[in-house]
């Protein structure tokens, strides 16, 4: 088969790309730059959404976005699951792949949502070594995202921006900075998100998060389930000051709403873009 | 703490219920300004296990229109705590939810379930399974009569045939968001023998005649043709018998391929 898919690199706002929304996207072709798949749900080796994907890739860039990678596991790195991934990038070409720093498994068990590591230097050390087998598996630099997180370890030796900043020296990988998780973490931590992104190195954030929390009584929970409150706006406005024009994706994971509320969120993200170009 | 003792440490606090190892993972976690870590833990808990009872109910959407919301959740949280997810693709967790009803007891009084689960669970695999090609009738064309009897003829990749003590196929199609026909089924029916396949990427059940089960079984099991013949105790002259359905087989897109 030869497939003709126009280049792969992002520019602007784009959405996360979801079932609901296949329809919608073959039928109207929407004005969005760019969509994100969750490559967890595409691994599977055929069948209709895979078959939706490739035609939605003839028209849009896509990016591949995971998080069964498993990067700050201690079991050994799933290289079956990599193969898997492998297999959907070379048929999808997508801008780039990302997945998390966090683990979802110990000794082949999975609890299939991020947990947040001990940011020591030995940890730092383990979890570049992994990511560096992973980008040389799928022979490309990989894209690492901040999680939102709800515990913090005594162990902890520095913050997690600090810890971060090793993994990139280690690794050479870049970053997919998702400013809601960072407001998330800091409001359930206590400490100033600004000092998170005054330690982030510019030239390495590749790809911006943006999602809506959910408040609870005592703190935020990270449910990608909303649309993206003041305060993370307000995050976001110093982040693009600070890096730039920098790829923005609506991400919306539980009640998916509409496509127009998720093209608004975008439309509002492409002007705020705009203004730093 | 070593990472892997930790993160298994992490792993049997959120599915023990005795809280032991909840408590020793309290000592290795700063209390927060507004979370304590009994609460940080409860947070993941929750979390992971709505995530797998989630992914269980998009794969069960049946089961959980049969037994209702509440009673889903409680079958699905004893699930997830007898069998752990073992794959990063939630698309592959819930593969034992069929055998596990079957001696599930709060669920004994709907005993068509574990069935009507099988179902669904090869649905949803079928459905994300690999494409089949469609037969290529000129290169059938092409095989000397001489080599007929040795030909092995291939199912869709993505089928699977299901029998069943009750009418799964109309329990199922009742429960469909877009059904609007009758809401009664007929539990004592009868034995039914379902033939489960995907077309392109459209999804089939088709009820088989015996003769028609009899011979997908045989193509199932990857039988050469004349051996089928046989057993089936009928010639595979053309238009009688074995060939008469294998035609039909055919121009229903049951066979996809063949071997010789
Ligand atoms: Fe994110």
């Amino acid at each position: 088969m030869t497939t003709h898919f126009p280049p792969s690199q992002i520019a602007g706002a784009g959405i996360g790309l979801r079932s609901q929304h296949y329809q919608d996207i073959l039928t109207h072709n929407p004005p969005v730059h760019w969509f994100e798949i969750l490559s967890d749900n595409y691994l599977a080796p055929g069948g209709q959404p895979l078959h939706y994907l490739e035609k939605i890739r003839q028209n849009y860039p896509i990016t591949l976005h995971g998080v069964g990678m498993s990067l700050g596991a201690s079991d050994p790195l799933d290289l079956e699951y990599l193969a898997r991934l492998k297999r959907l990038a070379k048929r999808i070409e997508p801008a780039h792949i990302s997945d998390h720093l966090a683990w979802i498994s110990i000794k082949g068990h999975f609890l299939n949502d991020l947990v947040p590591l001990p940011y020591t230097e030995a940890v730092m050390e383990h979890v570049a070594q992994r990511i560096l087998q992973a980008q040389e598996f799928l022979g490309q630099r990989l894209l690492i995202e901040n999680p939102s997180s709800y515990i913090t370890f005594k162990e902890s030796a520095m913050p997690e921006w600090a810890f971060i900043q090793g993994i990139i020296d280690k690794t050479d990988c870049n970053l997919l900075l998702d400013v809601n998780n960072i407001y998330v973490s800091a409001t359930n931590h206590g400490f100033d998100p600004i000092d998170y992104l005054d330690a982030i190195p510019a030239e390495r954030v590749k790809e911006i998060h943006l999602a809506g929390y959910e408040k609870r009584k005592d703190y935020l929970f990270d449910t990608h389930g909303y649309q993206i409150h003041p305060p993370v706006w307000q995050l976001y406005q110093t982040a693009l000051k600070r890096f730039g024009a920098v790829p923005t994706l609506i991400e919306w994971d539980t009640n998916i709403p509409a496509f127009e509320i998720l093209m608004a969120e975008a439309d509002k993200a492409n002007a705020q873009i705009k203004k730093v170009s | 703490m070593e990472l892997a003792a930790l993160q298994q440490l992490f792993y049997d606090a959120i599915f023990d219920k005795e809280g032991t190892n909840e408590k020793e993972l309290c000592k290795l976690i700063t209390t927060a300004n507004n979370l304590t870590a009994n609460e940080g833990i409860a947070i993941y808990r929750g979390s992971i296990l709505g995530k797998l009872s989630r992914a269980l109910k998009s794969i069960y959407p049946v089961c959980y229109r049969l037994v209702g919301e509440k009673f889903f959740e409680a079958t699905a949280t004893t699930y997830i705590h007898r069998f752990p997810s073992k794959s990063p693709d939630l698309g592959d967790y819930g593969e034992h939810f069929p055998d596990f009803l079957v001696n599930f007891e709060p669920a004994a009084s709907l005993p068509y379930l574990p069935d009507v689960t099988r179902l669904e669970w090869h649905w949803h695999r079928i459905f994300n399974g690999e494409d089949s090609s469609t037969l290529d009738l000129k290169a059938l064309g092409k095989i000397s009569q001489t080599q007929w009897g040795d030909l092995i003829f291939h199912l869709p990749k993505t089928s699977i045939l299901l029998e069943s003590p009750y009418p799964i196929h109309k329990i199922w199609q009742i429960n469909q968001s877009d059904y609007e026909g009758e809401e009664y089924v007929n539990l004592e029916e009868g034995e039914i023998k379902v033939f489960l396949w995907r077309q392109g990427y459209d999804m089939r059940i088709d009820l088989p005649t015996e003769e028609e089960w009899q011979l997908l079984k045989a193509f199932q099991a990857k039988k050469p043709f004349e051996t089928i013949c046989e057993d089936l105790a009928v010639g595979y002259e053309p238009a009688h018998g074995v060939s008469a359905l294998l035609t039909q087989f055919v121009q229903r897109g049951w066979i996809v391929d063949f071997s010789v």
